[in-house]
């Protein structure tokens, strides 16, 4: 990979240059296809390359430069999308062939308009699980995303074709989406920065869902930064998503240079237990260059995760009935037979599962009500090898695929904003979760951007 | 208790589904999965007075 032209190191530096004139997005957007075309027929972290269309928007971007016009302040920053973002003219696949047989979409996502907008360039959409039901990007119909660290190993999912592309070098930044942990699942294995907004910060207009109380959209990058760049450009309120809280954009970008002096404690029992020794290490460094004290166990962390389980499964199950019915055979076998278990649910259950949200939201809000931060790990190991049937968790083998988001679930069950910092303290990285309480996403990126400056946390090159 | 070809037929049919036999046993091992995270929302049931409907204040 060394050999190849790599893109400057940062989004705000591409951005800067294109404003300038002193290199036109053009220029940055070949060497971005030349990389994708180069590394991706070994990561396959793309389901489909838009080189044309990246041209064509490089090409507006340079034209507005040469006429004196504000080209946006992501001028010329190559980006990708998970493929269950609307792109005009394209089906969303949502890593289905199920979906082929909807028509193309009709209009881009919103969070996909605000960016090019912005001035920044679409390079192609990324691969995921089907439907996002999973946490290894290991696709049947559209083949596994390798981990640029080590390509036998899985980029974790469900968004792991944008946390691996991140990491490869092959776009600046990549939006995915997170339902149980999946931004910061990919975030841990492939070593880059994930953020996993508050639920109904970001407008979900024009992605395809998954379940719609829990889903949520995301940006990754390869630092707070570019994180916080891409995030201040996407924030604001869209009335096609009735559950967007109508709130005005807090841009944190301009305030990741403050230094971290919040209170901060690490999370004990259950999100300690499940955990490696890499893990718990990597939350020690954390904990200890954020001068975290003290230890809070959320005794209901067991119970949410559960409960997340439930909803997920009778929500996936009722989104695609219909398709489960007439052409079962379709679906992605590793998600085919859980969507089914689903719907045969009692209703008993799914109810109970509605309950114990608020029981936890009580339980969090009153640890929030003398800590700024939470911080837990990411997932109970580093990345997995591809096609590895079993994980080991406090002493059992456990169903991987299931259980890689035993850490997640619970907080994004709540809706709670996390950031996942990269730790590299083994062969692999492994991934910390910052936990801000409800809409201070701005805590949890100071926190990760005091991380990245003290040398705590980095992505590292592939 | 084990869940049965039988019963998960009968729940599927419920829902109008029709399993095929290929995929049986993937459900059943998902649904008993299923059972068991719900089983533990019940070790104690929450408080039947929660509030999971949204609630608006002024």
């Amino acid at each position: 990979m060394a050999d190849l032209v790599t893109l400057p190191d940062s989004a705000s530096a591409i951005a800067a240059a294109v404003r300038r004139g002193s290199v036109s997005a053009r220029t940055v957007t070949e060497i971005a296809l030349a990389r994708i075309e180069a590394l991706d027929p070994k990561l396959n972290c793309y389901t489909q390359v838009m080189a044309q269309r990246a041209r064509r928007e490089a090409d507006a971007v340079d034209a507005k430069v040469a006429a004196g016009v504000d080209p946006g302040p992501l001028a010329g920053v190559p980006f990708g999308v998970k493929d269950n973002y609307d792109v005009a003219g394209r089906v969303t696949t949502a890593g289905s062939i199920v979906n082929r047989r909807l028509p193309p979409a009709a209009r881009n996502a919103v969070l996909l308009e605000r960016l090019t907008r912005a001035g920044a360039v679409l390079t192609g959409t990324h691969n995921m699980d089907e439907y996002a039901y999973g946490f290894t990007t290991e696709n049947a119909h559209y083949g596994a995303t390798r981990n640029p660290h080590d390509p036998a190993r899985s980029a974790g999912g469900s968004s792991g074709g944008s946390a691996a592309a991140v990491a490869a070098g092959l776009c600046s930044f990549a939006l995915g989406t997170d339902t149980n942990g999946s931004i910061r699942v990919p975030s841990s294995f492939c070593g880059v920065f994930g953020l996993k907004p508050t639920f109904g910060r970001l407008p979900r207009t024009g992605t395809f869902p998954f379940v719609h109380d829990l889903d949520h959209l995301g940006p990754f990058a390869a630092s707070t930064a570019d994180l916080a760049a891409a995030y201040d450009v996407i924030q604001g309120y869209d009335p096609g998503d009735h559950a967007c809280a109508d709130i005005p954009p807090s841009p944190v970008a301009l305030h990741l240079g403050q230094a971290w002096d919040g209170k901060a404690a690490v999370l004990d029992g259950w999100f300690d237990d499940l955990a490696d020794e890499q893990g718990r290490r990597a939350v020690g460094i954390v904990a200890d260059a954020l001068g975290a004290r003290g230890r809070i166990n959320l005794a209901g962390a067991e119970r949410a995760r559960a409960a997340a389980f439930v909803l997920t499964s009778a929500s996936a199950g009722n989104l695609h009935l219909e398709a489960l019915r007439s052409q079962a055979d379709d679906f992605d076998p590793a998600t085919r037979d859980r969507m089914l278990a689903g719907p045969l649910l009692p209703a008993n259950f799914v109810l109970q599962a509605q309950r114990e949200r608020e029981a936890f939201r009580v339980e969090v809000a009153a640890a929030f009500a003398h800590h700024a931060l939470l911080i837990a790990p990411a997932t109970p190991c580093s990345a997995i090898r591809l096609g590895q049937a079993t994980i080991r968790v406090a002493g059992a083998d456990l169903p991987a695929r299931p259980n890689i988001g035993l850490l997640t679930q619970p907080l994004s069950f709540v809706g709670l904003p996390v950031v996942t910092v990269p730790v590299r303290n083994g062969p692999m990285p492994i991934g910390v979760q910052l936990i801000a309480p409800p809409w201070r996403e701005d805590l949890a990126l100071r926190a990760a951007a005091h991380l990245e400056r003290t040398g705590i946390c980095e992505t590292n090159p592939c | 208790m084990p869940l049965t070809e039988k019963e998960v037929r009968l729940l599927a049919a419920l829902q109008n589904i029709e399993i095929a036999p290929g995929h049986m046993p993937g459900v059943i091992r998902n649904l008993a999965v299923l059972l068991d995270q719900a089983a533990l929302l019940f070790d104690p049931a929450s408080d039947l007075l929660l509030e999971p409907a949204p609630v608006f204040r002024p």
